[in-house]
């Protein structure tokens, strides 16, 4: 293509118009964000690792290797290990078989709207924080809760009862909460598949359940592979479910490095058992890798249909799906795929006695039962918490005795929620900006200049967001102790900041990778300088990506709860915090106010992005 | 106004492809001036040159008597009409046209509007300054597009397959409208196109490209009655190609050998005997024979009518001869008729063939 010339020729040709070194001025800014801000704060997690814990007093600057040792010689924190890895497995798996059809349903339906309103539903929970999430189990499995309460009701129960603390209320929690990352991944993956292929085994006589194994499926590899992925690793390094939804016996290694910090002060184990975390994930992904490449084969022509589209993006998100796609054979190794697949048959040996007809009926209505219940699951929970916050009584309980509006006051008027409020919307449209500049700023350059590193640069933009966020609150605890701003706002700010910049920077590469550069050329032929070229042309072209990616950011800083905890040292509260602390103690239905505040903000702002993006979700 | 000046220009990317082959090219202040060739043989790079989005890998480009070889897009004064029309979508007609101006500071809110009114007008879209370019039509936007160009006061107008992407009925119509407005407004024009029908109604000049470098530039008549090379007698309108040897020069005339046949022709080069050349026929230079009249000898082909087709003032001939050759014959219409499957004879006069280099 014509129009692509001038970027390989640097700033010489003038496309940009800009000078040779100007390129290296711009990339400064987010690359000095990333280095010292991100990679410097992991550095010193690690060197933190080593040094000694001083009891009383904090730390000391040293070498030893004690608190991996420690780790490693009490079989409790090994267990622990286990039971981490475990837990994030069973998520998984379970998410992978809860969220394959609705997924297939969602990417199938031929009624948009009802679509978009299932999509939103499922897209606005992803972004509601953890903590309010897992309150809402709470309410749903405590004694005398709502599951509870309907038990006794209908009289399955003879007394009430408590499913939490406990494995599987953990198990259910964690599956709501990642579920929808699982549906997202599979339903791209499905929408991506050709139709007529579907068609084309149809003719050939295959009935559906035989199109689904022999079709379908294989088709989906990489969707299923990279959705297993991405809840497996996020499991991981969940720390406000398993501590909020767990008993003691499931404190998870999230869990047990936010206790060293925040009651023992013993950062330098801390941050061992975070560089353990990391080594985890890391093996695990090694192991992925390994076992995709030896699989790779078997799998052939079908890994090309939908990998091709994902990894069209360019280099930072085309790194990161690259590794998503190459996780592609992982499923069929894992034999998951097999799980489905014996399933289905199971299925279509016990109605294949009965004629077509009926088969597809019953098939078509158990599916959409099941898509209904699953849906279900999703939506209800913050459902139950927008209606308990309507109780006029002093305590949840379900049904709730009547309406009244009295914790919505209570909230409003409390300093302290307010204060949080404000903390809240402060710290999260201060991270969004900083954000949107470092992601922003480095799409652009990275786009309009050519590096030696470029592509490494790329990926090196998207990796914050990679790494588990109890993680990156040990570590940048251990840096801003050493430049004092622990307990500050900025400190989390900044924090957040670098977290979420990789949200703007592929929001905004994407937007700049679909520009036609011939408007901008037209600009500068119109006697436009590069400044007012981008000023005028680019930047209004590219609006709704760095808006959208700005309240992306936004969105997530504001529902972001241990970073902001672990770097408040107690000192600054938002509104997850506030919650979070309230659901130690009692349960004023404040909270419930308070949460529902909050989840019509975050549904606000996520329709606000859909409107801007033209329906970026599809 | 005033006019451009190519030298010695050569262009290689950063790949190895020359793409601009040194290739020297004076325009006239005024003059519209068409580059034509096939795809991919350099018209887009050499245009992208004159508007400064490439640098020349070598040779000087003079805009108005200035040397601009160096100087960005922004600073050379032209005006240049995409082929997508690259009309800015968030912005409204209105806004687009003022846009130039705007850009260039030195006019005021009213002769800006006034500027834009004239424009429209002249484009023949006046009142249109409040839509969004998606709100018109192919052939709407694309005199947009030309009024935007020319809204600044350009030195030259440059467009690139202005027209390909519209229909065939608009693009006839567009290439009037644009010959009138270029001549109304006296702007000097490159115009680049892979259409030679396009190229031979609407140019002064034009520029036959091959392979990054000219074949020959002059006025249509010129090119399409007189042309150099076989590349360009078969890329301008429709040619008889022989291809052969001389055997023969005399007089100013040359016999050549093509195997089949031996042709005459007036000998419109130094040719040596033995050299390879091509000699050009024009469809409508050849006339048929009936069997009485056989009074010459030279150039004279008897075969099969294969294909017949009415071209309204005229009709076309395929005839094919018994060694195989096809020769294409256009005579005007209704003077003489033959139906395929016919046995007919044709000849043409050496005078009316050309020697070119193969
Ligand atoms: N940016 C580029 N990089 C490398 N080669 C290019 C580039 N643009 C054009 N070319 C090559 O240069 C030659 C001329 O291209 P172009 O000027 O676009 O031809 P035209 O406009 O006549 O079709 C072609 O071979 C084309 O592939
Ligand atoms: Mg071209």
């Amino acid at each position: 293509m014509a129009t692509e010339t001038s970027t390989s020729d640097g700033g010489e040709s003038g496309r940009a118009g800009l000078k040779q070194n100007a390129k290296y001025y711009i990339l400064s800014y987010p690359l000095a964000w990333l280095v010292f801000v991100f990679l410097a704060p992991l550095g010193m997690l690690f060197m933190f690792s080593f040094w000694v814990h001083v009891p009383g007093t904090g730390y000391t600057a040293g070498f030893t290797l004690d608190n991996y040792a420690r780790f490693f010689t009490s079989s409790l924190y090994v267990q622990q290990l286990w039971v981490t890895v475990e837990l994030a497995l069973v998520t998984a798996v379970v998410s992978l078989l809860l969220g394959y059809p609705l997924a297939y349903y969602l990417a199938r339906i031929d009624r948009p709207w009802l679509r978009n309103v299932l999509l939103i539903t499922i897209i606005s929970s992803l972004w509601i924080t953890y903590v309010i999430r897992a309150y809402a189990w709470q309410v749903i499995l405590a004694s005398r809760g709502i599951l509870s309460s309907l038990g006794v009701a209908t009289g399955i129960l003879g007394s009430h009862q408590s499913f939490y603390p406990g494995y599987w209320g953990l198990v259910v929690g964690m599956v709501y909460v990642f579920l929808p990352f699982m549906v997202l991944s599979l339903y791209s993956s499905i929408r991506n598949l050709d139709g007529e292929l579907l068609e084309a085994s149809k003719n050939l006589g295959a009935g559906p359940v035989r199109t689904f194994r022999r079709v379908t499926l294989p088709l989906t590899k990489n969707g299923i592979a990279s959705g297993t992925a991405l809840v497996f690793i996020l499991a991981l390094g969940a720390y406000v479910l398993p501590r909020l939804l767990g008993t003691p016996n499931q404190r998870t290694l999230p869990v047990l490095i936010e206790q060293q910090i925040m009651s023992e002060s013993n950062y330098p184990f801390g941050a061992a058992m975070s560089v353990l975390l990391i080594v985890v994930m890391l093996v695990f992904l090694w192991a992925l890798i390994r076992i995709t490449n030896v699989s790779a084969a078997n799998i052939g022509g079908a890994e090309g249909v939908t990998g091709e589209d994902e990894t069209s993006t360019t280099s930072g998100p085309g790194a990161l799906s690259g590794l998503w796609s190459r996780l592609g054979g992982v499923v069929a190794a894992t034999g998951l795929s097999r799980v489905y697949g014996s399933v289905a048959s199971a299925v279509s040996d016990r109605v294949e006695a009965v004629d077509s007809d009926t088969r597809e009926s019953v098939i078509g209505t158990s599916f959409r039962v099941y898509v209904a219940a699953v849906m279900l699951f999703i939506a209800a929970p913050l459902g139950i918490i927008v209606a308990v916050s309507f109780t006029p009584e002093e305590f949840l309980t379900f049904p709730p005795g009547g309406f009244s509006t009295r914790w919505y006051v209570e909230f409003f008027t409390d300093p302290a929620w307010v204060r949080s409020l404000v903390n809240s919307l402060t710290i999260a449209a201060a991270a969004a900006l900083l954000s949107t500049s470092i992601g922003g700023i480095l799409a652009f350059t990275l786009d309009r200049f050519d590096y030696k590193f470029g592509s490494l640069i790329g990926t090196f933009g998207v990796l914050p967001i990679l790494v588990p966020p109890v993680i990156i609150a040990v570590a940048f605890l251990v840096f801003f102790l050493q430049i004092g701003l622990t307990g500050t706002r900025t400190g989390i700010i900044v924090a957040h900041g670098i977290f979420y910049a990789p949200l703007p920077f592929i929001l905004i590469t994407q937007g700049l990778s679909e520009l036609n550069r011939t408007y901008e050329e037209a600009a500068m032929n119109l006697g436009a300088s590069p400044v007012r070229t981008i000023r005028t042309i680019t930047y209004p072209l590219l609006r709704a990506n760095v808006v959208s990616g700005a309240l992306f950011a936004f969105i997530l800083s504001l529902n972001e709860y241990i970073i902001a905890w672990l770097l408040s040292l107690f000192l600054v509260k938002t509104i997850p915090i506030q919650i979070f602390n309230q659901l130690r103690y009692s349960y004023p239905p404040t909270i419930a106010a308070a949460s529902t505040v909050f989840i019509l903000l975050t549904v606000v702002v996520m329709t606000a992005i859909n409107r801007l993006s033209g329906g970026i979700w599809e | 106004m005033s006019g451009i000046s190519l030298q010695d220009i050569s262009k290689r990317y950063s790949g190895s492809v020359l793409a601009v082959d040194d290739i020297d090219l004076e325009i006239e202040s005024g003059e519209f001036v068409t580059l034509v060739g096939p795809s991919g043989c350099g018209k887009t790079t050499t245009l992208r040159t004159i508007a400064g989005f490439e640098k020349p890998t070598a040779g000087t480009v003079h805009i108005g008597g200035k040397d601009v070889t160096d100087a960005p897009p922004y600073e050379r004064n032209t005006g240049m009409v995409f082929q997508d029309f690259a009309l800015f979508p968030h912005l409204t007609v209105h806004e687009n046209v003022a846009y130039g101006m705007e850009a260039d500071g030195g006019y005021t809110d009213e002769e800006i509007d006034a500027r834009v009114a004239e424009m429209l007008e002249l484009v023949e879209l006046p009142g249109t300054g409040d839509r969004k370019p998606d709100q018109l039509s192919g052939g709407q936007q694309q005199r947009i597009a030309l009024a935007r160009a020319l809204a600044p006061k350009p030195d030259a107008l440059l467009l690139d397959e202005p027209l390909a992407s519209l229909d065939k009925k608009l693009r006839e119509q567009m290439q009037v409208e644009l010959r009138r407005i270029q001549q109304e407004v006296g702007i000097t024009t490159v115009f680049v196109t892979h259409n030679q029908e396009e190229a031979l109604t609407m140019s002064d000049r034009l520029a036959v490209m091959n392979e990054g470098k000219f074949e020959q530039v002059g006025p249509p008549g010129d090119v399409y009655n007189e042309p150099e090379t076989r590349f360009v007698a078969d890329f301008i309108g429709t040619a008889n190609i022989f291809d052969g040897d001389v055997t023969q020069t005399e007089d100013g005339y040359v016999s050549v050998d093509c195997g089949d046949v031996e042709v005459e022709s007036t000998a419109t080069r130094e040719t040596a005997v033995g050299d390879d050349v091509s000699v050009v026929a024009r469809p409508e230079r050849f006339n048929f024979q009936s069997s009485t009249d056989d009074d010459r000898d030279e150039n004279v082909f008897t075969g099969e009518v294969t294909f017949r087709r009415h071209l309204g003032s005229s009709v076309e001939y395929r005839i094919e001869t018994a060694e195989g050759r096809e020769v294409v014959v256009v005579r005007p219409s209704g003077l003489d008729e033959h139906e395929p499957g016919e046995q007919v004879t044709v000849s043409v006069d050496a005078d009316n063939c050309r020697v070119v280099s193969t």
